[in-house]
């Protein structure tokens, strides 16, 4: 029940900075539409001639949208962190009964809501412009999604606690953000690579795209692709955790948390 | 005594760097006890900031425990922070886009409290620091020293039983550091909350502390009532008045003689400021001033303040 009301209390919170400041948020969306349109009609000029090409297309409005939700997700923790402690609150974060692990899930959660309402917010935006239109069976979408970014998340709390450690971490963020379009990607060629199953999120964004362009509903796959998707997503979130677990260890030893 | 609720027992904090290993607090063991407001005291770099940071878990000592309100802090310090909140220093430990409103509510729910059930405390916080008119204001749009108060309720307002302070008052104005003494000496009283804070106002410190634990180079060198302190050293500490000046060889020869002196003067007069554990050495003063044909105004005991305790035993340390 506490863990609860600690929730609700960061979402609180969270919902009302946003709410004041949403300049930032403004214009990141903004700036990842521009992008989005660069991409997409650059290669719809590229491609254009080719055959089939529109296959294509759909999975780049598809693997756009899943690369911008996974970023979300990816970098929400560390920005918290590196936010708090600029601010000065960090220390006062930590010293909740609950401890810093549920603190830090709690902060995930908020934060999950919103990164969901967003991107499927600008997925109909870019879907409305390009006027290619997926099959949008929500039902199946979003579950899968969830599942998928559980796995982001390890990666995320593992990079949180490199940033209290090190602090300057900008540098292995941007090597993050081609990595995931280079694993988003990799869903597209599980055929040549069955093994690419086995990497964080490829195997998700190979069951999204049996649903939004397949047409494929959740409810129709054998169980055992799920819970394959659910045990790769679920060791890497554990993997990533016990990464921050130790490194927070590391930033308590040393008196980190505190500064910035 | 009652009993204590906070036990430090051998605590021992060693930074290790690639430059060396810095110890900022060595071996320190103290006790605080219900509803006791003690004061830690020392010049920077002391270890104050380390000890408190240690006790509310935010920091891994090296050796030793640490025991609140019967949680052990190093081995489970979840328990430890259901007994324990602070307002550290330096930090703002407040958010500056919430107003002081949702900054106080946002704070009960980290402790894991329901709204409903703080909701009546939050107001009687806001009626408590005089926040009162600026409740639904964010906190940067606060004064410095509102700010501050904020940060003191927003811990308060956790509820737990101890409460630690890292420089509360700095660069507060004079008035609301009055203010936020006052709030803190009636909390003391009425029984609620054990405080520990540190400070380098040494007028923060006797005003509302019982009792200071003076640390130097991360040791306690003195852990004691204010009271008795200042009796210690008003048994030790006299005053004489002499008309006229000494010379370069008189004063070095005094110096040299007896430890723990100082010697100002002003147009007409000298005056010696005298640390005589021995009672006896008041008379090789006198013996020595009369050999020198000074013709003595008065002799007096010091009451000195806290401050100058705090500055003879921290020199005296050095030595
Ligand atoms: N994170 C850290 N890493 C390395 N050394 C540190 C760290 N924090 C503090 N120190 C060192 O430990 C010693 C004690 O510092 P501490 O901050 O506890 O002193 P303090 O009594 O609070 O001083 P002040 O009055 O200036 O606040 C100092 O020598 C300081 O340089
Ligand atoms: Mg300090």
């Amino acid at each position: 029940m506490r863990h609860l009301y600690l929730l609700k209390a960061m979402m609180k919170k969270n919902f009302l900075i946003i709410w004041r400041y949403p300049f930032n948020l403004t214009a990141g969306i903004i700036s990842i539409m521009m992008i989005f349109l660069v991409i997409f009609y650059g290669a719809q000029w590229l491609g254009g001639g080719s055959p089939n090409f529109g296959n294509t297309l759909e999975g780049i409005v598809m693997g756009f949208m899943l690369w911008m939700f996974i970023i979300f997700a990816f970098s929400d923790l560390t920005w918290d962190f590196i936010n708090e402690a600029q601010q000065g609150t960090l220390e006062q974060l930590y010293m909740s009964p609950l401890g810093f692990g549920w603190v830090s899930v709690s902060y995930i959660l908020s934060f999950l809501v919103i990164n969901l309402t967003l991107t499927l917010g600008l997925f109909m935006l870019m879907m409305a412009v390009t006027g290619k239109w997926l099959h949008l069976d929500f039902f199946s979408l979003i579950p899968l999604m969830l599942l998928t970014v559980w796995g982001v998340y390890g990666f995320g709390f593992a990079m949180g606690g490199l940033a209290l450690v090190f602090k300057q971490v900008q540098a292995v963020f941007q090597i993050f953000q081609f990595v995931w379009v280079a694993l988003v990607i990799a869903a597209s060629a599980l055929e040549t690579f069955p093994w690419a199953k086995f990497l964080p999120v490829t195997w998700g964004v190979h069951l999204i795209g049996r649903v939004l362009i397949g047409g494929q509903s959740l409810y129709s796959m054998p169980w055992t692709d799920i819970a394959f998707l659910a045990a790769v997503s679920g060791t890497y979130f554990g993997l990533g955790y016990l990464i921050f677990k130790r490194l927070e260890g590391i930033a308590r030893d040393r008196g980190l948390l505190g500064h910035y | 005594m009652a009993e204590p609720v906070l036990v430090v027992k051998n605590l021992t904090k060693i930074y290790r760097s690639r430059r060396g290993d810095i110890v900022a607090v060595d071996n320190v063991s103290f006790r605080v006890y219900k509803n006791e407001v003690v004061g830690l005291l020392g010049p920077n770099g002391a270890g104050k900031t380390t000890i408190i940071k240690s006790i509310c878990t935010i920091l891994r000592p090296t050796a030793g425990e640490i025991w609140v309100d019967g949680a052990d802090a190093i081995r489970n310090p979840r328990a430890a922070l259901e007994k324990v909140a602070a307002v550290l220093e330096g930090n703002r430990n407040v958010y500056w886009r919430l107003t002081v409103k949702d900054n106080l509510e946002f704070f009960a729910g980290l402790q894991g409290q329901s709204l409903r059930s703080v909701r009546s405390y939050i107001d009687e916080l806001i009626e408590m620091f005089n926040l009162k008119e600026k409740v639904h204001e964010q906190a940067r749009a606060l004064s410095r020293g509102m700010q501050q108060k904020l940060a003191v309720a927003c811990a308060l307002v956790k509820r737990t039983p101890i409460l630690l302070l890292d420089e509360p008052t700095l660069g507060l104005d004079v008035e609301t550091s009055y203010e936020l003494r006052w709030i803190l000496k009636r909390m003391a009283e009425r029984g609620e909350r054990t405080i520990l804070l540190s400070s380098h106002d040494m007028n923060v410190v006797q005003d509302i502390c019982e009792r200071v634990i003076i640390i130097n180079h991360g040791r306690i060198v003195v852990d004691d009532k204010i009271e008795n302190l200042k009796r210690l050293f008003t048994a030790s500490a006299y005053r004489f008045e002499i008309e006229g000046h000494f010379n370069q060889t008189q004063e070095q020869k005094l110096k040299e003689q007896f430890d723990l002196i100082k010697i100002s003067r002003d147009s007409s007069r000298t005056v010696i400021e005298a640390e005589l554990l021995d009672g006896q050495k008041v008379y090789e003063i006198i013996d020595v001033l009369k050999e020198n044909g000074c013709r003595l105004e008065s002799v007096g005991k010091q009451y000195p303040d806290l401050e100058e305790i705090f500055l003879r035993i921290v020199k005296g340390e050095k030595r």
